[in-house]
């Protein structure tokens, strides 16, 4: 018995489609195979193996295709969901660490993402409040809706009990945000936010590790350097979203996401050490970046 | 994009032969990927700039031929109008 061996142009189609994958499902569906026709026509004769240049030119023009397809409606109202979704990512993150000793509130909380992530803003309103009045009064030392022994210890990611550094009023301001931005999402009733990725959870599990130990002291108010890639990473894409699209949406997101963590910050002024600022530094430095990106200049007529 | 643009003013065009034809026109100098090449496909079909003139099945894929809008066409003129003013403050500067 023999097996067939592929002919050289359908290995290489093979792998240029799942280069393709880069490109967002719509244009993929619309275009993908005019892409692999005047790829497969460009390749040499007997090549199986993409050339470099052309699997970085998918890749970037997958990226800046879906930059593209991001950068369509209502720019504030895109870039207040943005960032309600990323500080709703961060307020389970805070949580997570924690659920096997409160499975529930760990759960409701993850339905809050989930029903900003799908754009439900009717239903993350209840939940997020009910999630943030427990999470304030646990902060606080108090107890509602259910009695929850203090301190809460970790079940895994972190080694440090419940709010442990932090302050009710920075708990309730990271709520409070999510919470007003949903409000004026309600309010708009022509246009449903944008349904978002399942990214985000992956997102809120690496920032709620504690991460690799890189605070020269962490007895204080502790930043896990997890946290610090997750968040400037996102901000990065942020800017250069905000660069290739000439939108601000994105700098909006940042802008309240900075917003949150220095509201953090302040409130722990009096222990902040060098790396706390150099922290707050990297993510402002992207955030103004983000910012001011929309309106780079032209470089010539057809730019 | 300015190949892109010079390419079409000979007549509509798919992205293997825009490819074909900026290569030949910059003398290999600019060779854009593919997917370089549609995004600035697509990033000049959004601006009005070029537009898809007809689609056509081949190999049971679908292919789009593009033109140069007049818009297009006068920014393309433009354009070179700018580049061969600045060659001129070069190539041959007044006394």
């Amino acid at each position: 018995m023999t097996t067939a061996t592929p002919s050289p142009t359908t290995v290489l189609e093979r792998r240029y489609r799942r280069l393709l994958l880069a490109y967002p499902r719509k244009y993929r569906a619309a275009h993908g195979d005019e892409l692999l026709d005047v790829l497969l026509e460009s390749a040499g004769p007997g090549r199986t193996v993409p050339a470099p240049r052309e699997a970085w030119g998918l890749l970037t023009g997958g990226v800046r295709s879906r930059i593209a397809h991001q950068a369509t409606g209502s720019a504030w109202a895109d870039g207040l969901h943005l960032g309600v979704t990323a500080v709703a990512a961060a307020n389970l993150a805070a949580l997570l660490p924690y659920v096997g000793a409160m499975p529930l509130w760990t759960l409701l909380s993850a339905l809050a993402l989930l029903a900003v992530l799908r754009g439900r803003v009717l239903a993350a309103l209840p939940l997020s409040l009910v999630t943030g009045l427990k999470a304030v009064a646990m902060a606080d030392g108090r107890q509602v809706f259910d009695v929850t022994l203090l301190p809460v210890d970790p079940s895994f990611l972190s080694d440090r009990p419940l709010f442990a550094v932090s302050s009710p009023f920075a708990v309730a301001s990271q709520y409070a945000v999510v919470l007003l931005g949903l409000l004026v999402l309600a309010s708009r009733r022509r246009e449903a936010p944008r349904v978002r990725s399942w990214w985000w959870y992956g997102a809120a599990v690496a920032v709620a590790w504690a991460g690799p130990a890189w605070m020269e002291d962490d007895r204080t108010f502790p930043l896990s350097l997890s946290r610090l890639a997750v968040e400037a990473a996102a901000l990065g894409l942020a800017a250069a979203a905000c660069y290739l699209a000439r939108d601000p949406r994105w700098a909006l997101a940042s802008g309240i996401y900075l917003l949150v963590t220095s509201v953090e910050l302040t409130l722990h002024a009096e222990e902040l050490t060098r790396q706390h600022l150099a922290y707050w530094a990297v993510l402002a430095v992207l955030a103004l970046g983000a910012a001011c990106a929309p309106f780079r200049q032209r470089r010539h007529c057809l730019d | 994009m300015y190949f892109v643009l010079a390419a079409l003013r000979a007549g509509p065009l798919h992205g293997h032969a825009i490819s074909k034809s900026v290569k030949e026109l910059s003398g290999g100098r600019v060779q854009p990927s593919v997917g370089t090449l549609y995004g600035i496909l697509e990033r000049l079909n959004e601006r009005g700039v070029i537009a898809v003139d007809r689609e056509e099945t081949v190999n049971g894929r679908n292919r789009r031929y593009f033109r140069i809008t007049d818009e297009g066409q006068a920014l393309v003129e433009a354009e070179a109008r700018r580049m061969h003013e600045a060659a001129q403050l070069v190539l041959h500067p007044s006394t």
